[in-house]
């Protein structure tokens, strides 16, 4: 790579982009005019509203059901408030009229006073206020006859102990004083921390997506992207000079971001004036925000890039970026969420790190450590998409992606395109949205009636019918052949040191994401034998997904990946089943467990392999769930919950074991088993 | 000086089956000498000109532009090579000027020689008055000249033409065959590439037919027309493209 050949590509793309209305318009004025509009805006806005209902007045209906002198005071003492109207003249008291009234907002508020004796003999005004909760008028004329009801209380109760020749002091029990010991600056801080991230992610994204999408889209559709690929310049340098682009371009735009706001926090707040008249911005935190934002910012950008390398034009870039887009919204909105605290797993997932991190910076209270894990994860990640971005960029399929892909041909004139990769693939998430609405309100019903009809109906059943439909041979395509006896018993042999590693790495990740005890309690009890004894819960958690789910995915699904390569179909395929069983956190150990059981199918030629293999996992884990305090074997590697860790080095020779075995068993290479 | 052997392009099309898209391709180009390649739309020219500028990778084969090859050296094929469509675009928020010298520092053009191959180009293809003016607000005409001195600006000893003439009015596309013959005065090699019967007859010192990505013959109009005993163009061309699909069958 030459620097100087990425530097004139720099050049040149800063020149053609401030030229550009739209970059300048969502890069540049946009931010700076936004805060203080929404600022302003919004102060002045609440402060004129207020101030019109002030002047606005209030009309209550007062309905006096006692009528006397102390009931009269009571009135009186109404009338003091400001902007009041107060209707007494109704002679016949009737609720359902006044209601009406008070919904149709001709009155903001309905007082009805009666008064009782009290037990002791003491007279109580009993007084209800009808009002509407969702009208600010309204909430606001309950406020003040609530206060003003309450200074009368006082009032009262002095007169009455007065004559009882008691000092009023008595009612001084107890004093509560408000200190509150927050600074100033956390205040702000816990203010502007819960929707800065949320904004600075919005604002940042939508115009680096901007420029992405006519950095190389735009080229595209232009054709201008020819020229400059058939000039002496390298592809790397072409894509490092628009990443540089972009990176520079949004760094920008977060800057006017960061300092627009502080502005305009800065002339809010002096505007309330006296309460925080020693107040000052942390203006260092706001440095230390700008310096997290590089690395996201270089994420971002290389993202965006590679989207626009692959999109054919900017509307298919835009609409690439979309659910870039909202994935990126919603996982900053976690600082808005209560109770999620920065750890170490938080600290690894892209955004949700950045949003908790920057909230945390905004309160005064935050970790070296994590800033560094965050700033270096996203690095991390940083290269490998630049890295990406630059292969797109030297693959002509991307580049010249012209062909739009065909639509989906569901039945088409030749029996074999019937089961191809998008049919499969719809299906699949047709399927999957099956699984969680209908199958999970029949297990929400009765949880074993329910498995089993979800195993049948929604996964064996569809599959069976679509193969005859579509007059598919079942034996060949699902692999239904005879296979040596002996790969049954090797996978027997596999099916414990399998569970001990998936079990490890189940605790590794609850080590990294901790999930919650009542989570693992609810997987504990799928495969706790209770009221359904031993053989039931086997049949129902081991046999019937063993062969439903392996027609599924090692016959139905495997059969239409593969035609990709068999190592691609195998892994992707897993992919699937690790995401079919919608749960994140057991992702990775079942598509681990889906890559095994989709060799077994391929390398040994038959579905019944990976079938047993599947029942026998499911079933041992029933097992050792269940009986594992009576085998003294188990309890050598299990204790107290948590599987030793060296068993993994057993495990993993066992394992290779079984492999070598059934490489010997079925000598064929992977690819050549066609 | 371009040499191409056995140059084939395989696409893998949808449906799974190989397309192959240019098909054992092999010619010989000299100095000052202009050479077309002549096929309907589809008969994979322009693949075959975007593998020779480096743009797609060949699946087999190879070629040799200026003594450099295609597959080991494709940084030194394009610095020596350069290469006009018609369909290409430009940079609608620069300039002229910006445009060109863009290009030249991209080409390793020195920066004190870029403002006089700029005053060269100017009056070599009469473009002084809208040099400073936005690409936005020129004619197509004006375009098309932008394009042709991005594309020479390097002085490069090989010019490939895909079709440059599509799309353009008469008045525009008489201004580039005129500027490809003052190319093969400079004793460029030049690459054109077209549909049209007439263009290459009237510009081509050698003419490589190809259909479905296969070379039919290649030679000069009079070559053709002693082989055929034909004499119209169109009538010549169809007679090749009859022959390989009798052959088929």
């Amino acid at each position: 790579m030459n620097l100087k050949k990425i530097i004139i590509i720099y050049k040149k793309e800063m020149l053609d982009l401030v030229r550009d209305r739209r970059t300048i318009i969502t890069s540049f004025i946009l931010p700076i005019i936004l805060y203080p509009l929404l600022m302003i805006g919004f102060s002045s806005m609440m402060s004129r509203q207020e101030m019109k209902l002030e002047q606005q007045g209030i009309v209550i209906y007062l309905n006096d059901m006692v009528h006397d002198e102390s009931s009269n005071e009571l009135k009186e003492s109404l009338s003091q408030i400001e902007n009041i109207q107060i209707i007494d003249e109704a002679i016949v008291y009737n609720e359902s009229t006044y209601l009406k009234l008070l919904q149709d907002k001709s009155i903001q508020a309905l007082i009805n006073i009666e008064d009782s004796l009290s037990s002791s003999g003491y007279r109580i005004f009993n007084i209800t206020c009808f009002y509407d909760e969702t009208s600010e008028k309204s909430s606001m004329a309950y406020n003040k006859v609530r206060d003003n009801f309450q200074e009368i209380e006082e009032v009262l109760i002095s007169k009455r102990l007065e004559k009882i020749k008691i000092n009023t002091e008595i009612l001084n029990a107890v004093e509560i004083k408000k200190e509150n010991i927050a600074p100033p600056e956390q205040m702000v801080g816990f203010i502007v921390g819960k929707f800065l991230p949320y904004l600075l992610i919005i604002l940042t994204i939508s115009g680096a997506s901007v420029i992405a999408s006519d950095l190389i889209a735009g080229e595209k559709e232009r054709r201008t992207l020819e020229t400059i690929l058939v000039s002496a310049a390298r592809r790397d340098e072409l894509v490092i000079g628009k990443y540089l682009t972009i990176i520079t371009i949004s760094i920008i735009t977060v800057l006017l971001n960061l300092l627009s706001m502080y502005l305009s926090f800065r002339h809010i707040f002096m505007q309330l004036g006296t309460s925080m008249g020693e107040f000052q911005l942390p203006l260092g935190n706001f440095a230390l925000i700008l310096l997290l934002m590089l690395p996201l910012i270089t994420l971002f950008s290389a993202i965006l890039l590679s989207i626009s390398t692959y999109s054919r034009n900017i509307k298919e870039a835009q609409s690439y970026q979309m659910p870039l887009l909202f994935g990126a919204i919603m996982l900053s909105m976690v600082s808005f969420l209560p109770g999620f605290e920065l750890n170490l797993g938080f600290s690894l997932i892209p955004i949700v790190n950045f949003s908790l991190m920057m909230r945390d910076i905004m309160l005064n209270n935050y970790q070296l450590n994590y800033l560094i894990i965050i700033i270096g994860s996203t690095l991390v990640l940083d290269v490998i998409t630049v890295y990406i971005s630059i292969r797109l960029f030297h693959s002509e399929k991307v580049l010249f992606r012209t062909v739009e892909e065909k639509s989906l041909k569901f039945w088409g004139k030749n029996k074999r395109d019937v089961l191809n990769l998008q049919f499969v693939m719809l299906y699949f998430v047709l399927m999957i949205i099956a699984l969680y609405y209908i199958g999970g309100s029949w297990q929400l019903k009765n949880m074993m009636s329910g498995l089993i009809k979800t195993q049948l109906v929604l996964i064996l059943l569809p599959v069976l019918l679509i193969m005859r439909i579509s007059k598919t041979d079942i034996k060949s395509t699902f692999r239904l052949n005879y296979t040596n006896p002996l790969n049954f018993l090797l996978v027997l042999f596999a099916a414990l040191p399998l569970l001990l590693l998936s079990g490890i790495l189940g605790q590794l990740i609850n080590f990294i994401f901790p999930v919650s005890e009542a989570y693992l309690e609810a997987l504990q009890n799928l495969v706790t034998v209770k009221e359904n004894g031993l053989w039931f819960t086997i049949f129902v958690v081991g046999i019937l997904p063993g062969i439903c789910e392996e027609v599924m995915f090692r016959g139905f699904i495997l059969n239409a990946l593969r035609k990709k390569g068999l190592w691609y179909g195998i892994i992707l395929t897993a992919v699937l089943f690790g995401a079919f069983h919608l749960d994140p956190f057991r992702f990775l150990p079942v598509t681990l467990l889906g890559i095994w059981l989709g060799y077994l199918a391929v390398k040994t030629n038959s579905l019944y392999v990976p079938i047993l293999a599947h029942f026998a996992q499911n079933s041992l884990a029933i097992l050792i769930t269940n009986y594992a305090e009576k085998v003294s074997f188990i309890k050598l590697i299990i204790r107290e919950d948590e599987i030793a860790y060296w068993v993994i080095i057993p495990a993993i020779i066992i394992l290779y074991l079984v492999i070598k075995g059934l490489t010997i068993l079925n000598p064929l290479a992977i690819n050549n088993n066609e | 000086m371009i040499t191409v052997n056995n140059l084939t392009k395989v696409f893998q099309q949808q449906n799974g089956e190989d397309l192959y898209a240019v098909n054992d391709l092999t010619f010989t180009a000299g100095k000052g000498e202009i050479v077309v390649l002549l096929g309907v739309n589809g008969a994979g020219k322009t693949t075959a000109m975007r593998m020779l500028s480096t743009v797609l990778q060949p699946t087999s084969g190879n070629a040799t532009l200026e003594g450099y090859s295609l597959k080991s050296d494709p940084q030194n094929v394009r610095a020596n090579l350069g290469f006009l469509s018609g369909d290409t675009g430009l940079y609608a928020r620069l300039t002229a000027r910006e445009t060109i010298t863009y290009f030249a520092r991209l080409y390793d053009v020195p920066e004190n020689k870029i403002n006089t191959r700029i005053n060269e180009m100017a009056d070599l293809l009469d473009m002084h008055e809208f040099l400073d003016k936005k690409i936005d607000f020129l004619s197509t005409g004006m375009k098309q000249k932008v394009s042709i001195a991005r594309s020479i600006i390097h002085d490069p000893p090989i010019m490939i033409f895909d079709e440059p003439t599509a799309g353009l009015d008469i008045l525009t596309a008489k201004n580039i065959i005129s500027f490809i013959h003052k190319c093969k005065e400079d004793g460029k090699c030049v690459l054109f590439s077209t549909h049209i019967m007439r263009e290459a007859e009237r510009i081509a010192d050698k003419i490589i037919m190809i259909h479905q990505g296969k070379v039919l013959t290649q030679g000069s109009w009079e070559d053709f027309k002693t082989d055929t005993g034909l004499h119209d163009l169109d009538d010549i061309f169809i007679h090749y493209v009859n022959s390989i699909t009798e052959e088929d069958v």
